[in-house]
């Protein structure tokens, strides 16, 4: 079993008590084969990355949290931070490296590595960049958790998505992105405040590319089980398509006006990702619009492309995709948001 | 009911749907007067401020959470990255304003962060003078928006800052709390728990005294699965020097420098810790907790009003009590030389 450091002997030149503290049971026989012991690597230990890493330990998803990075200091000093609240907490290991091996056995591999967006910057921009560090971070997941289920979080991420499946070798049902779990979170967010309503009843799905074309699934929004848009037309409420890609726009723009205002995002991506680690982990099967392999549905068909649909995830990944009505409008834009981001993909040189 | 800024309509120039989503029902009587709504305050949304309000939010411990912060963009942000969760959470108001200290009115916990952040090298005390000019225009705002709360301190140097916030806010001493050395004990704890290799929940061990240099290590009282340490080191016959203890209290108080030099500031565990003791008085646990309390008049502690940790029993009431723990002549002394300590350095404030 893992210990920190210095915790072989109790201090400097210190006190060794742990052979004298407990008597062992002799002749144990090993645990259980069906002892279920899980672990998560978080990649990246940013704001991000914490955030998520925090939020896990919090909601005690995990029986041991792997954290890597390249700066070994800051690695350190995070692992200490949340060691330190032993006190606090249910025992979880915590153990931190720049070695990649650290991650060997992890059943989740949460990658955020990556720069983060400048104000003003589009997501888009950050490919490049993000490309080359991916070509060091994945093939090394893959080889020491070579049975984990790949989770990305950098950006962007429908196009990071589809690189880390490429570089993993892993089958698609087991690389995921967080895709627009979070943009449809916000979504409700703005619905739920609006009607003063608890923002779990509300059903809202934002699909498509996580960024400016993201597609809002109008036709399928429903409250307690009353759907949105034809509630409107019973009531004869006037509303304009106008109105509608407003709301939207403001839902994408979200993002970049946390940016603006304190730097980055952190909190909401974190919760997010640990609702998504959760699903995974726990085999709720519960349906969340993540990124996933997209090809063969709702007609796309330029190539392999990776984007957000409503998606039911378990313990073995993406389990299936919701068959959701989409009206044609909403499906034409679905294939737009397809064909943007195979674009970008098609200027990449992923040398794969 | 509060609406963020702008959900009166959905949208710019939006659609307003809030009239007739839901048929109301009339005549409802006003909610029952037992009716439990639980609000926390946090004052400062730097790193540990938003720290503690995250865990609070995500432990799910109270119905509303107001962010207070001198810089309105920060907090706009902050308050921003914590709405956006809404789909993740029980489902908890969150407030923020960077001008307006009405917003914190009815508070039950109000947690206070704001201050400087320690710099790498410099010790908790020489912050003091910073913190105490912003604490004048802190506290009485805080005092006047929510005169029942429970105040409880989190900035550096907190037992000063204990005083100070307990004598510029009138509060009664019991409703004066500071975090003081409830994180100091749980990474004693930690490092006792990791070397044994058992649950940190299982090992009793307190640090009291000055949050800092000057803090006591009770190990006199130390147990793990109700063990007593000290008297099973000696039935075992196993050696141990003072010198060797004494490297471990140190090895905790440097633990947070420690941090700060790894990674610029600490924050996860701090806000685990205040968390805690969230949990505590909001929900009445009576639980025992190492936290700075008005300390005059336990242990011999007599030359003034003097705010330091001691094991200090807490409830919804606040301070309920101090727990009677037997002390050694040596911690006694180390204790009230803790509290000459800080008391010296309160007289030079002149308040």
């Amino acid at each position: 079993m893992h210990k920190a450091p210095s915790a072989s002997s109790l201090g400097p030149g210190g006190l060794d008590l742990s052979q004298a503290f407990f008597k062992p049971i002799q002749n144990t026989a090993p645990p259980s084969p069906t002892k279920r012991h899980t672990k998560i690597a978080v990649v990246g230990v940013g704001n991000v990355g914490m955030a998520i890493a925090q939020t896990i330990l919090t909601q005690d998803l995990a029986d041991e949290l792997a954290l890597i990075d390249a700066k070994p200091d800051k690695l350190r000093g995070e692992m200490l931070d949340l060691q330190h609240a032993a006190a606090f907490l249910p025992r979880t290991k915590i153990s931190a490296s720049v070695d990649y091996a650290l991650a060997a056995g992890s059943d989740l591999c949460i990658v955020t590595a990556g720069a983060r967006q400048i104000p003003g910057e589009s997501r888009l921009n950050l490919l490049q960049r993000n490309v080359a560090l991916f070509r060091a971070i994945v093939p090394a997941l893959a080889r020491h958790a070579p049975e984990s289920i790949l989770l990305i979080v950098s950006n962007p991420v429908d196009v990071l998505t589809y690189v880390a499946w490429k570089l993993s070798g892993f089958p698609s049902n087991r690389v995921v992105g967080s895709g627009t779990n979070l943009d449809s979170s916000r979504f409700r967010f703005l619905i739920a405040d609006h009607l003063d309503v608890n923002a779990q009843d509300v059903q809202a799905y934002i699909v498509g590319e996580h960024g400016d074309s993201s597609v809002a699934l109008w036709s399928s929004i429903s409250v307690g089980g009353v759907p949105v848009l034809s509630f409107l037309e019973k009531q004869q409420i006037a509303y304009e398509k106008k109105t509608l890609e407003e709301i939207h726009k403001e839902v994408v723009d979200c993002a970049y006006e946390v940016i603006s205002l304190k730097g980055y995002t952190s909190w909401a991506i974190g919760y997010s990702v640990a609702n998504l680690a959760r699903a995974l982990l726990r085999d709720q099967r519960s349906i969340h619009p993540v990124s996933v392999l997209a090809r063969g549905f709702f007609g796309i068909e330029g190539g392999d492309v990776f984007l957000s649909l409503p998606a039911q995830l378990g313990r073995g990944g993406v389990l299936g995709v919701t068959n959701v009505h989409l009206t044609e409008e909403e499906a034409a834009r679905l294939r737009d948001s397809a064909r943007t981001i195979l674009e970008v993909q098609g200027q990449l040189d992923l040398g794969i | 009911m509060h609406k963020t800024y702008s959900s009166s309509s959905l949208g710019p120039g939006g659609l307003d749907l809030s009239q007739a989503f839901f048929r109301p029902i009339h005549n409802t009587a006003p909610p029952s007067p037992t009716n439990r709504h639980t609000k926390i305050s946090v004052i400062g949304a730097g790193n540990v401020g938003m720290a503690i309000a995250q865990t609070v939010l995500t432990q799910d411990l109270v119905d509303e959470i107001a962010l207070v912060d001198a810089k309105p963009e920060k907090l706009r942000g902050e308050m921003l990255d914590l709405q956006h969760a809404a789909a993740f959470l029980p489902r908890t108001t969150i407030l923020a304003s960077s001008s307006d200290y009405a917003v914190t009115s009815g508070s039950d916990l109000v947690v206070v962060t704001a201050g400087a952040r320690q710099i790498p090298g410099e010790s908790r005390l020489n912050l003091l003078q910073r913190n105490v000019a912003l604490f004048r225009s802190i506290i009485p705002q805080l005092a006047k928006h929510s005169p029942n709360a429970i105040l409880m301190i989190v900035s550096n140097p907190v037992d000063i800052l204990t005083y100070v916030a307990w004598k510029i806010s009138g509060f009664p001493a019991n409703r004066v709390i500071g975090s003081g050395t409830n994180l100091d004990s749980s990474r004693f704890r930690f490092l006792l728990a990791d070397h044994l290799e058992v649950n940190a929940q299982d090992v009793q061990a307190y640090v009291v005294g000055e949050h800092g240099d000057g803090s006591v290590a009770l190990w006199s009282s130390i147990s793990v699965g109700g063990v007593p340490i000290l008297s099973f080191l000696e039935r075992q016959q196993i050696p141990y020097e003072e010198e060797m203890l004494e490297s471990i209290r140190r090895t905790v108080v440097e633990g947070a420098y420690e941090v700060i030099s790894l990674k610029g500031y600490t924050s996860w565990a701090i806000g685990y810790s205040v968390a805690s003791l969230a949990r505590t008085l909001l929900r009445d646990q009576r639980r025992i907790h190492p936290v700075t309390v008005l300390a005059k008049g336990f242990y011999g502690i007599d030359g003034g009003d003097v705010f330091l940790s001691l094991p200090a029993q807490l409830g919804r009431g606040g301070v309920v009590g101090v727990t009677n723990v037997h002390l050694t002549d040596e911690e006694l002394r180390r204790l009230r030389a803790s509290a000459e300590t800080l008391l010296e350095l309160q007289s030079q404030l002149g308040l």
